[in-house]
Formats: C-alpha cells, sequence, structure tokens
C-alpha cells in the first residue's frame, strides 16, 4: 500500500529536486566531478541498503558485482563497437543474473554464512580480474570508451542523476509494495515469515537480482565516467567505504542510505588532507552509530520530517513476533 | 617433484599457523555465536606489538610473542565489553547483522590507524634463529620451523586447555547452551569476555609467529584474515579440532593446488582463489564443514 504523500513533503521533494538541477551552474568542475562520483556511491550505498538493511541479507559481494557491471559493460563495448549506453543496459543483466544466483545459492544461509560466502566471492572474482589480464589488463586498469565526448562534466551528472534516480524508483516501488512488506517480515523472522506462507525463496532472489541490477549499473556509468577499471574497487576498503555509507545513513531506509552516502564521501573528499585518518574516523563512526544509533543518522531525521506513516512497518513486526 | 615436496612442506608450516589464527576465531564463534571480522587487524597487531617489544624493550623473540598475545587479550576483552555488550540483551533485535557491522568498523579502524601509526612500509622482524634446515634437496629455514613449533605447541596447550580445565569445560558449556550455562550458576557474560580475549590472544599469537617469516605492513592480515574464515568453514563453525585440520588442508591445499595448476603462469595469482572457492563449495555441499556441530546462532 502506497504511503499517501503529504504536499509538504512533495513541496519538499520538489525543491530538493530544482536545486539538484541547477546545482552544475553554481558548482566548480571540481565540486560537480566529485558530487557525481558521490551519487555513484548514493547508488551503491542505497541498493545495498535495499538488500543488507530492508531484507536483512548482509553482503559483502556488492561491489564485485558493481565491477562487474563496469567490466562487462567496458568489454562488451570494446568487442561489439556498439554505442555505450546500449553497454551499459546489456551490462546490468550480468550482475543481475548472478546476484540473483547468488541469492538462489544463499538461500539456506544468513547472518554470518552469508557473509562469509559473498566475502569469498569477491575475492574470488578479484582474484579473476587480476589474473586474467589478456581480457582485464589486470592490476594495470582497462581503458574504458568514454559515455560522452570532450569536457562533459554537466552530462555526467545529469546522467547519474537520472540513474540513480530510476534506480531509487525501482527500488522504492519494491519497498512500498507487498513485497516490501515480505521483505522485512523475512528479515525479522524468516522462519515466522515462511510459515506465515510468504514464499520467502522467490523474494530474496528478487531483492539480490534488483540490489545487485543497479549496483551493475552503477558500476557500468563509473566506467564509462572515469575512463579506467582496476580491480580496486572490489577491495575490503572500497566494500567498506559503501558499509559505512550505509550504516551512518541508516541501514534500514534507502533515502538515509543516499544522503549517507553523499555527505560521507563528500566529506572524505574534502578532508583528504587528513590522509589515512578518515578511515580511521570512518571505522570508528561505524563502530558507534552502531553501538549507539542502530537506525543510522540520518534516517531518525528523514522520521522526523517526513509524513506520518499509517504503522506498515510495525505492523509487519508485529506479525513476524507473533508467528515466531 | 621437489618443488611440489616443497610446497607441501611450506603450506603445512603456514597452515599450522593459520590454524593457530582460526582456533581463535572458532573459538570466539563457539562461544558468542559471531564471526569477527576483525580478527584479521588482531593477527597484524600481534604482529607489530612483537616487533616493537624486540626493538624498544629488547625483549627476546619467544618473550615478545608472549607479551603481544598478553597484550592483545586485554584488548581484545575491551574491545569485547564496549562494543558486544549490547548483543547479550534484547537491545539488538538482529544481533548477526550488528556483530557483522560493528566487528567491522574495528577492521576499518584498526587497519587505518596502523597506517597512520607504523606507516604504510613494510617492516621485517628479526629472525627467531637464522639459517636452514636441509633434509635431503629440501631446505627449511629455521625461523619457519620454529614458527610451526611455536603454532603447534600454542595449539597444544589450547587443546590441554578446553579440555583439562575447569575454565575450558564451562566455556564449553557456555558455548552449547548459554542458558544451561546459566542454569547451572556460570555467569555467561564473563566467559564470553574470556573466549574473546583468548580469541584475540591468538590471533595475536599467530602474527607475531609469522612475522620472522614475512614482512609486518598494516594489511598482512588481511588475506591471513580471508584464511581464516575459510578455515573455520571447512572446519566446521565452532570446532577447534576442525581448524587445525581445517588449517593443514587449506595449507596444502594452496600448495598443491599452485603446483599443479594447468597454466603455471597464473597459478601463484589464484593461489587464494584455491582456498576461497574451497569456502563456497564448502558451506554449499557441507555447511556444518568437516566437525561442526548443527548451525549454531545466538539466542
Amino acid at each position: 500500500m502506497p504511503a499517501s504523500q503529504s504536499p509538504l513533503t512533495l513541496a519538499g521533494l520538489a525543491i530538493l529536486a530544482a536545486a539538484a538541477l541547477v546545482f552544475p551552474w553554481r558548482a566548480s568542475d571540481y565540486l560537480l566531478h566529485v558530487t557525481t562520483i558521490s551519487i555513484y556511491y548514493a547508488m551503491l550505498a542505497s541498493s545495498w541498503a535495499l538488500l543488507a538493511g530492508y531484507a536483512g541479507q548482509f553482503s559483502f559481494a556488492h561491489m564485485a558485482l558493481a565491477a562487474l557491471g563496469g567490466y562487462s559493460s567496458a568489454l562488451f563495448v570494446q568487442y561489439t563497437g556498439l554505442p555505450v549506453p546500449v553497454g551499459m543496459l546489456a551490462a546490468v543483466l550480468l550482475p543481475a543474473i548472478t546476484g540473483g544466483l547468488i541469492g538462489w545459492l544463499c538461500l539456506r544461509m544468513s547472518g554470518p554464512y552469508l557473509a562469509l560466502f559473498t566475502l569469498a566471492f569477491a575475492v574470488i572474482f578479484q582474484l579473476i580480474l587480476i589474473a586474467e589480464y589478456e581480457f582485464t589488463r589486470g592490476s594495470l586498469g582497462l581503458e574504458v570508451a568514454p559515455l560522452f565526448g570532450g569536457r562533459a562534466e554537466h552530462l555526467y551528472y545529469y546522467t547519474s542523476l537520472l540513474l540513480l534516480g530510476a534506480s531509487l524508483v525501482a527500488m522504492q516501488a519494491l519497498v512500498r509494495s507487498r513485497v516490501g512488506l515480505f521483505l522485512q517480515a523475512i528479515r525479522e523472522d524468516e522462519d515466522a515469515a515462511e510459515a506465515c506462507g510468504v514464499a520467502t525463496a522467490r523474494f530474496k532472489i528478487m531483492v539480490f537480482t534488483l540490489s545487485s541490477a543497479v549496483a551493475g549499473l552503477a558500476g557500468a556509468f563509473y566506467g564509462h565516467y572515469v575512463g579506467i577499471l582496476t580491480p580496486n574497487i572490489v577491495t575490503i576498503p572500497e566494500m567498506g567505504l559503501i558499509v559505512a555509507m550505509a550504516v551512518i545513513g541508516g541501514i534500514e531506509s534507502l533515502a538515509a542510505a543516499v544522503i549517507g552516502a553523499i555527505v560521507v564521501y563528500i566529506a572524505s573528499e574534502e578532508l583528504r588532507e587528513f590522509g589515512q585518518l578518515r578511515f580511521v574516523l570512518l571505522g570508528l563512526a561505524i563502530m558507534l552509530t552502531q553501538r549507539f544509533a542502530q537506525n543510522g543518522l540520518v534516517a531518525p531525521l528523514i522520521e522526523r520530517l517526513g509524513p506520518r506513516r499509517k504503522g506498515t512497518a510495525e505492523a509487519v513486526d508485529d506479525k513476524a513476533v507473533s508467528g515466531a | 617433484m621437489n618443488y611440489v615436496l616443497l610446497q607441501a612442506a611450506n603450506g603445512i608450516v603456514v597452515g599450522l599457523i593459520y590454524a593457530l589464527s582460526a582456533a581463535g576465531l572458532t573459538l570466539v564463534f563457539s562461544v558468542l555465536k559471531i564471526v569477527n571480522f576483525g580478527h584479521s587487524v588482531l593477527y597484524m597487531l600481534g604482529g607489530y606489538f612483537a616487533y616493537y617489544a624486540i626493538q624498544l624493550l629488547g625483549l627476546p623473540p619467544p618473550l615478545a610473542v608472549v607479551a603481544a598475545m598478553a597484550l592483545l587479550f586485554v584488548l581484545g576483552i575491551a574491545f569485547e565489553r564496549l562494543f558486544l555488550t549490547p548483543l547479550y540483551s534484547d537491545r539488538v533485535e538482529r544481533k548477526d547483522e550488528y556483530a557483522i557491522i560493528v566487528t567491522f568498523g574495528l577492521f576499518m579502524l584498526v587497519e587505518n590507524l596502523a597506517l597512520v601509526v607504523f606507516g604504510p612500509f613494510n617492516k621485517s622482524a628479526p629472525s627467531f634463529l637464522r639459517g636452514a634446515l636441509h633434509l635431503g634437496m629440501l631446505a627449511i629455514t629455521y625461523d619457519r620451523l620454529i614458527a610451526a613449533a611455536g603454532a603447534a605447541l600454542l595449539l597444544v596447550l589450547l587443546g590441554l586447555f578446553m579440555t583439562r580445565t575447569m575454565l575450558g569445560h564451562v566455556l564449553d558449556a557456555v558455548s552449547q547452551s548459554r542458558d544451561a550455562a546459566a542454569i547451572i550458576g556460570i555467569d555467561p557474560q564473563r566467559f564470553y569476555s574470556i573466549a574473546f580475549g583468548i580469541g584475540s590472544a591468538l590471533a595475536g599469537g599467530a602474527g607475531a609467529l609469522i612475522g620472522p617469516i614475512f614482512t609486518l605492513s598494516p594489511t598482512m592480515g588481511d588475506l591471513p584474515g580471508v584464511k581464516a574464515f575459510i578455515i573455520i568453514v571447512l572446519g566446521g563453525m565452532g570446532s577447534i579440532p576442525g581448524s587445525i585440520v581445517g588449517g593443514m588442508l587449506l595449507g596444502l591445499v594452496e600448495g598443491l593446488g599452485v603446483a599443479l595448476y594447468p597454466v603455471p603462469d597464473k597459478a601463484l595469482a589464484y593461489s587464494s582463489a584455491f582456498g576461497a572457492l574451497l569456502l563456497v563449495l564448502t558451506l554449499l555441499i557441507r555447511p556444518t564443514g568437516l566437525f561442526g556441530r548443527r548451525h549454531v546462532r545466538m539466542e
């Protein structure tokens, strides 16, 4: 059941959208670049939050799936000579299928088992990227055809905004539908959900597929924007950045993860002179947020500002608990 | 053939050290029912603590290993008290995710702090004993032999501790059922701390022992950390004998995998992939591993 939006919220969203649209005219090229990259991270953090926070499937494979999207789009364009947008769309299929496959294989795994499985997947995938250098150019990095010719920071920015918007609409549609309730029920108590007649297998595969497709799309965009892909995308620190963004924002809310990602990334770019110390703080922030504010720092703010929902999440909580 | 033998011998030495680290990880899992994703940085800290104990305090290497373990025991308990206690109450709804995220945060914090404090450059820890043992065509350095012997000794001590002492029995009782242990008068919380402390000390001991064989760096724990995960899954999560067998098996599989992989110039690049593949297959085919109990979770 879609929650009805109050006029106030709609007005707020409209102002936000307008600000995002005029932003390029006011910002320097550097800030625009940083913002575009932060939107790439926002796609990753929100799709990871859908999987890990919303459906409770903690995966370390997210960056590997983003890299899969990036590399397959780059190689597809390189070998077929088709236009880049075609490659990007085609390349979303591979991470989506792979993600769905992981979801299917991991149906019986939960918590630490799933985390370990996906971590091993990421390790293997990174080693393949390094070892198969005939195709991937290994650690040297694969040069990727640009999406737009010449200096086109504005175009890249708008494209990233479009992709983020489309991904959020798709994910939000899932979350707002009955499936969203089923996913929350699976997160709270999978056995109880199953006992209540929720087809847990189907929805777990579904959420893995969608979240991986968004990750793949983000990866494909990143490759064609930055122009080079290296196996470093799959490293643990990079995955840690995604986890930090989602956890600090609020792992159970897509919007909070988006804001968390943009704030964390831009802050970390602005504080570049502090070098590694930024990541020390990020680690500390993960631990402290988790310890003292498990809903994240942004999500409670959104709750307060946003419309009063008719207790949909609580209803499911109660249902899952009473069924346990 | 000699190359294969040498790889196997080295595989067993390194496997023993990985087994030691994994034994710590599995002990934590068996008692607290969590996987510590920060285990690898505790291993790394062990290496650096031993190094500084030798360089700054002038301790002899074997004592430095013990000192590093003691320090990590204390650090482990401090982390457990500060960040894991919410797991024992109903304050946290999804304990699995909480534990993964908070220990992963520990990983990020300590690894980056190490880069700041210790610097990104490799350090080599002083040798236990220079030279090498020659066995026919095989040559194994004394450092490797001593590290393997040290790891074996610590594993034997851990085994004796778990099977022959009251404290070990209590830990086993808590690992089997927290509630049943509480009913007979055991305070589980105290033993969560002790288990996490011992687990951290074992990681530190492994890192301190490997120091003279490989070089020290802030990221030195990353790959062994993944290996520790592989080992505990292979041996069965929560099983200490399983972690020993799993460690040896992993060392052997990676050593032989490299020696026998059909494309020689890629074999080395894939050495860690063989183990990771082992983890994936174990979870798919036999999630309880070689010696594991049925799936266990935090209650």
